[in-house]
């Protein structure tokens, strides 16, 4: 007894293609937008002008999204997009995307198809700022979940930190799931976010991660506009510091791994997103 | 977007009992009681990815282990001659930010299901879920019935401690059942099943509560049991209903000394102590909307939560 209704992942009806690229077995790098400070805007971004890339395939939202009107950002209404960038890399593939609201099983294995059958990629990454209890001026650790073993080992001693956890599971990890169903390889990169940048920008955990992605793909990036906006951001969040003692003693605490009760946590997000906000 | 079929049953004249989560959990917990009592053998399920997002990931070491979805499967058993066929559904599917089922995915969800019920010879579905009353939670629940074809009425009469929506104060034999609970007799309707659904009474200002109300669950079980004419030990359901109870008063035996919430409100609830829940209602619409509009705040209200995942 079966009771079969449909197949999943109808490539044709949610991406449509302006132009077929020539791509060679490409590395196909999925970030989603509004991740925790601002990380896949920063990587895609910032790969995408490192090799011209251009948008080739995009995303038709209307199953995906509820549609009921539009979110304004930063005084300009945004609508829900999908997008495919290629450029002097036949290698190399991005996309960057909002989370899809609706229909989520059926928008990953049409995105796991459109990669495997038409962009017949190599293998899969994901990118996404995760939240930690972590003060900015530390280190960043490359949180990484991989959807099979083999790829595991061929990344090992590259500075990822391999993961453990059991709990709600976030898009990229779906994907992956939907990944390992078609045999593609996949890893979702995790680097760490400093809780109080989450809803700013984490320019140190964009550098983290493109570092990794400019050795694994000998990108040959250049980092002197990030290095300066991570300077910048660091002496803006150094003047509150000074300014607000609350601020230098939650900081402070975090620096020592001491923990922060729930409203400092609040509080400390609230000063510096606010702070960073005015000297934009 | 599939049943998958482990083992068929063979059965004839077979009535099948449904539970989704919902208001208190009275009808998921009403039918996986008498499922577990009645120890039923899992023999299919729907496959899940289509309805429902996963809950739950396992990564070990860096690798992806799983992805867990909420489950939706059938069981059967045979007791004193009757087939018994059961549908525990772990969340109800919705598409859009509603909790209850809507939309196709909830018509195709509820035709999978009476597929299966057609195929295995089933002519009477029972579904079960939560009626808002105004009730005190150390009153016994009753348990409203609604039948999908009127010929029903005459038997549903006759069940103890039940009553019809027509013998409800106020509701002058109209209402709405939310959910896959409501949307199923309307399918079984439409396509020839004779269904009934009952809802064990939960006191309004608990509605929002973060605990099941198993008081409502051993009435709709008592109800199910006289019918289908059987005996079920609730003893668990007693034991774990007089816990929460417990909780109950505690809980608003501090709002009270707390005065979190004002003297009036607390009249009202207490006002409904003392009084038959089938006599008219005691409170007025007025006074049950400003003892929820407490009540829910109280619920809600939570720390500051991580949004980690991963």
């Amino acid at each position: 007894m079966s009771f079969s209704m449909k197949e999943a992942g109808k490539v044709t009806e949610t991406f449509s293609f302006s132009e077929q690229p020539e791509l060679e077995n490409p590395s196909l790098i999925v970030g989603w937008k509004h991740d925790a400070g601002g990380l896949s805007r920063q990587v895609i971004g910032h790969l995408n002008r490192a090799i011209s890339a251009k948008c080739f395939c995009e995303l038709d939202p209307v199953r995906f999204f509820s549609l009921s009107g539009v979110t304004i950002e930063k005084n300009v209404a945004r609508f829900p997009e999908g997008k495919f960038y290629c450029g002097k890399r036949n290698d190399l593939v991005t996309f960057e995307s909002n989370e899809p609201e609706l229909e989520r099983y059926e928008f990953l294995n049409a995105l796991a198809d459109l990669a495997r059958d038409h962009l017949s990629i190599k293998e899969l990454y994901t990118i996404g700022g995760t939240v930690s209890a972590i003060a900015h001026t530390g280190s960043r650790e490359l949180l990484a979940v991989f959807n099979q073993p083999q790829l595991q080992q061929r990344l090992a001693g590259r500075g990822l930190e391999d993961l453990s956890w059991e709990g709600s599971p976030a898009i990229s990890s779906y994907l992956l799931w939907v990944a390992a169903g078609r045999g593609i390889p996949a890893v979702s990169l995790w680097p760490q976010v400093p809780f109080y940048l989450a809803v700013s920008e984490d320019f140190e955990a964009a550098k983290v991660t493109l570092s990794f992605l400019d050795e694994t793909f000998e990108l040959g990036l250049d980092f002197g506009g990030l290095d300066d906006r991570i300077k910048d951001q660091n002496q803006k969040i150094s003047r509150i510091r000074e300014e607000d003692p609350d601020v230098e003693k939650y900081i402070s605490m975090l620096e020592s791994e001491l923990s922060l009760a729930p409203e400092e946590r609040i509080e400390l997000t609230e000063k510096v997103a606010a702070a960073l906000e005015q000297q934009v | 977007m599939a049943v998958r079929v482990h083992h068929e049953p063979q059965l004839k004249d077979s009535a099948m009992l449904c539970g989704w989560p919902g208001i208190g959990n009275i009808g998921i917990n009403a039918v996986d009681s008498l499922r577990q009592a009645l120890r039923a053998k899992e023999f299919a399920e729907i496959e899940p990815w289509d309805f429902f997002d996963p809950r739950k990931v396992i990564i070990e070491e860096g690798l992806l282990k799983d992805l867990e979805f909420p489950t939706n499967r059938f069981y059967f058993q045979r007791v004193a001659g009757k087939d018994l066929i059961f549908f525990i559904g772990q969340e109800q599917p919705t598409e859009g930010r509603n909790r209850y089922a809507e939309g196709k995915k909830a018509y195709r969800m509820a035709n999978m299901v009476l597929d299966v019920a057609e195929k295995l010879n089933c002519r009477r579905v029972y579904t079960s879920g939560a009626g808002v009353a105004q009730i005190h939670h150390t009153a016994r629940p009753r348990v409203w019935a609604v039948p999908n074809t009127p010929s029903l009425i005459g038997q549903i009469r006759q069940y103890r401690n039940t009553v019809l929506m027509s013998d409800i104060e106020g509701a002058k034999s109209h209402g709405v059942i939310t959910g896959l609970n409501g949307l199923l007799l309307g399918v079984a309707a439409k396509r020839g099943f004779e269904a009934v659904c009952l809802m064990g009474e939960i006191p309004y200002y608990l509605q929002a509560a973060p605990w099941p109300w198993p008081k409502g669950s051993k009435s709709v079980i008592e109800v199910l049991a006289a019918i289908l004419g059987l005996k079920i030990d609730v003893s668990q359901l007693d034991a774990l209903a007089a816990r929460i109870e417990q909780t109950i008063e505690t809980f608003l035996d501090n709002l009270y000394r707390a005065e979190a919430i004002p003297p009036q409100v607390k009249e009202e609830i207490e006002k409904l102590r003392h009084t038959e829940p089938a006599a008219p209602g005691p409170i007025t619409e007025e006074e049950q909307k400003r003892i929820m509009e407490h009540i829910d705040e109280l619920f809600h209200e939570g720390g500051w939560k991580g949004d980690r995942n991963f």
